[in-house]
This record gives structure tokens, sequence and C-alpha cells, in this order.
């Protein structure tokens, strides 16, 4: 539990000029391979602190759209707490192998199941709540679309690991959200260190395929994103194409294997930089490339052989705490 | 004279969507054919199964309103 946290901030050489530098946050180096390490880990320490938490009773039920589960399921089963986890039918095949691989067990979504929510996660939301309320005694549901602890992750360890990292030089912040709890809690500590920071909020394209992220139209606004929302000085979009074509650019250009989302941000990142006339500019990377391969390829954004020459070829990567 | 359903699931006193996703979950262990019974009592499953099952290309047999509960009877039929 030690290695959460503490992530490389790294400078994309490649994309920075003189005068508008970017850097990215390699979340992939936590130990279940993304940012929600943080969050995951805060939540159950939170509620083991609470009493909530009984080993060898207590079933962790989540409703994630895969690295929250993953983070929970890896962290979780080595406390000694069985884990389920609601997750919708389209996350990637890779992603659902290792959520079963690690001990979880998994109840899969379609978007049919309640006609009064939203689409995707909205839909695992709504059954992890409906399993876990009439059995209180033996479910407990972190939620970290409402839970503060997830906010407090990041508040607590990546806004001071960003302004340290940047030596407080750091300008404009991007992030993607999609329970809003990296962006809120990252941009509540760095403004107050300087509340001249700009932050950046990257939502995805409705029906999108940018795994870990939302959009605020079809899907709604979580509670702990409502709660601080006025953190956001700007909204970006980033669409299917825009990200996927940034994933291929991070391969060529910086020889990182990135997910989806770090697709988005990177676009957002630069989208912001051009319009600059100085800046430094921190996005957060939540995950690498390794559970999208199927993705990558069915999408176009490189063939087998490509994408197998970018993992081989990648900078940068880390060691999981679990073999893939 | 109808034959007993293949399988038979109790959803009463759970949350939506948990009936609906109980009821996908029995349809996709059956055989096309097969027939499951579904008894519930929240009243909004009364829509949401039906739709369900209509929308997934499935068959409603029959839907019985008691006093408190509702009786699917619900054909697999893809």
């Amino acid at each position: 539990m030690e290695r959460i946290g503490h992530t490389p901030l790294v400078e994309l050489k490649s994309f920075s000029t003189k005068n508008v530098r970017y850097f990215a946050k390699l979340e992939w180096h936590n130990p279940f391979g993304s940012v929600k390490d943080r969050a995951a880990y805060w939540m159950i320490k939170d509620a083991e602190r609470r009493g909530i938490l009984k080993k060898g009773k207590s079933i962790i039920i989540e409703p994630t759209s895969g690295n929250t589960g993953i983070a929970l399921t890896g962290i979780a089963t080595s406390l000694g707490y069985r884990v389920e986890i609601v997750i919708p039918e389209k996350v990637s095949d890779e992603t659902k192998n290792i959520l079963r691989h690690l001990g979880a067990t998994l109840h899969e979504t379609s978007d049919d199941l309640c006609p009064r929510v939203g689409a995707g996660t909205d839909q695992s939301i709504a059954l992890a709540k409906a399993i876990s309320k009439p059995r209180p005694d033996i479910y407990y549901m972190p939620n970290q679309y409402e839970n503060d602890a997830n906010f407090l992750a990041h508040y607590e360890s990546t806004g001071p690991e960003i302004w340290e990292q940047t030596d407080g030089a750091v300008t404009h912040f991007v992030t993607g959200c999609g329970t809003g709890g990296t962006i809120t809690g990252t941009a509540k500590y760095l403004k107050e260190k300087n509340r001249n920071v700009h932050v950046i909020a990257v939502q995805a394209q409705k029906n999108h395929l940018l795994q870990g992220l939302r959009n605020f139209e079809e899907s709604l606004m979580p509670e702990l994103f409502k709660r601080r929302e006025n953190v956001v000085d700007e909204w970006m979009t980033a669409t299917n194409k825009d990200s996927f074509d940034s994933v291929k650019q991070l391969a060529e250009k910086e020889n990182m294997l990135v997910g989806p989302s770090s697709g988005s941000v990177m676009t957002s990142m630069l989208k912001k930089g051009e319009t600059l006339e100085s800046g430094v500019v921190v996005g957060i990377f939540a995950d690498d490339g390794r559970k999208f391969r199927s993705l990558y390829v069915k999408e176009g954004v490189m063939s087998e052989q490509e994408y197998d020459s970018a993992l081989s070829n990648a900078k940068h990567m880390s060691q999981l705490a679990y073999s893939l | 004279m109808s034959a007993s359903p293949t399988k038979s699931i109790d959803v009463r006193g759970l949350y939506c969507p948990e009936p609906v996703f109980r009821t996908k979950m029995e349809i996709e262990r059956l055989k096309i054919g097969d027939t499951l019974k579904v008894v519930a009592d929240d009243p909004e499953s009364e829509e949401d199964i039906s739709r369900w099952v209509s929308r997934n290309g499935h068959e409603l047999v029959s839907l019985n309103k008691t006093d408190k509960d509702l009786e699917f009877v619900i054909k697999k039929a893809k």
C-alpha cells in the first residue's frame, strides 16, 4: 500500500515549446495500474475507521467502469474482504478478465435494465444500490460517486504531489472527469496554493468509448462532483476520434502507450496550450494502454502489430501488483 | 393447460433494477423455448419487465396480477 501515489510527472518533450510546457502525471504507476488506487484505498480506510467493514464477513460492492473495480478488488481482497463489481457490458474484455483474476464476482449491466436512469455506469450504480440496500449487514457500497473519501484522496495526495513536482509552477491543470474525484480534490488543493491555477474539465462525447470518462448530458453529474463543481474554470469535450489520434501520437512521438482517457486529456492539453503565450500545463494520464489492445485494434487506432510494437517499445511502464 | 415453467424466480422485495437484472440473467441461462416464471411485487416491474422482454425479442406468455404480486411467464425466443 506504500506504493500508492507518488507517481511520476513526466514532461512531454516532443510537444513542449519554449514557452508552453506539457507534463503528464503517470497514474498507471499505482500498484493496480490507475489513478483509482488512490480513491479505493482512501474509501476502504475510511470505512474501516468508521467500523463499517468486518473482515471475513463484509462484501464490498461497487459500480464501476473498470479501474475502480480493479483497484478496490486488488486492495480489498489483500485486506481480507470479498468484492462484487457491477460493470457495464461494454467495458473491455481485458478489464473484466483482470477483475475476475483478482477475485471479484462480476454483475454486468446493459443499458435497458432501468428506463428511469441513464446509460452506462448509471445502470451499474442503480443495480449496485439495489443489491446492497436490502442487505446492509453484509454489503458495503463505497459509492465512489458520492463518497467524500474519493475527493480527499486527491486533495491529500494528487494535489500536493503536483504542486511539489512542479515547484509550484503549474498554471493549468487538465483531467478527465468521471466521478469528479480527481478534478475536485486536486483542483481544490492547487487553487488553495495559487488561486490563478486554471482548471480544465474534460468530458467525453456522447456515446463514447473513453473508459472512465462521462458525458454529462447522457449521464448524471455525480453528487461528489456537484458539491465542488465551481473548481472548474473551463469545460472541454473529447471525441473518440481526437482521443484515439492522441493515443497514436503519444505512442509515435513519446513512446508512451496510454489508455483512451489519457488521449482525451492530451488532446485537451494541446488545444489549450495553442491559445497560451506561456504556461506549465499538467494533465492526468489515468491509465496506460495495456487493457486496450482489443479496443484499439477494433477501432482502427492501431493494427495488432502496431500495438504489440508500441507495447514493447513503451517507456515509463510500471510493474503492476498483478500479472495480466 | 400450460406446462410448468422451466425455471421460477422470486424477485419480491428487490429494488429496481434488480428484478429486471435477475430476469435477464435467468433468461440468458435458459435454452430457446424454455420458460421462466418471475414473481415480483414492485408495481414498476410490470412496465420494466414487460418492456425488457419485448425489447429483447422474447415472448410474454402471461402476466397475472394478484392483490400484491405480479406473475410473469416469459418464453425465451432467441
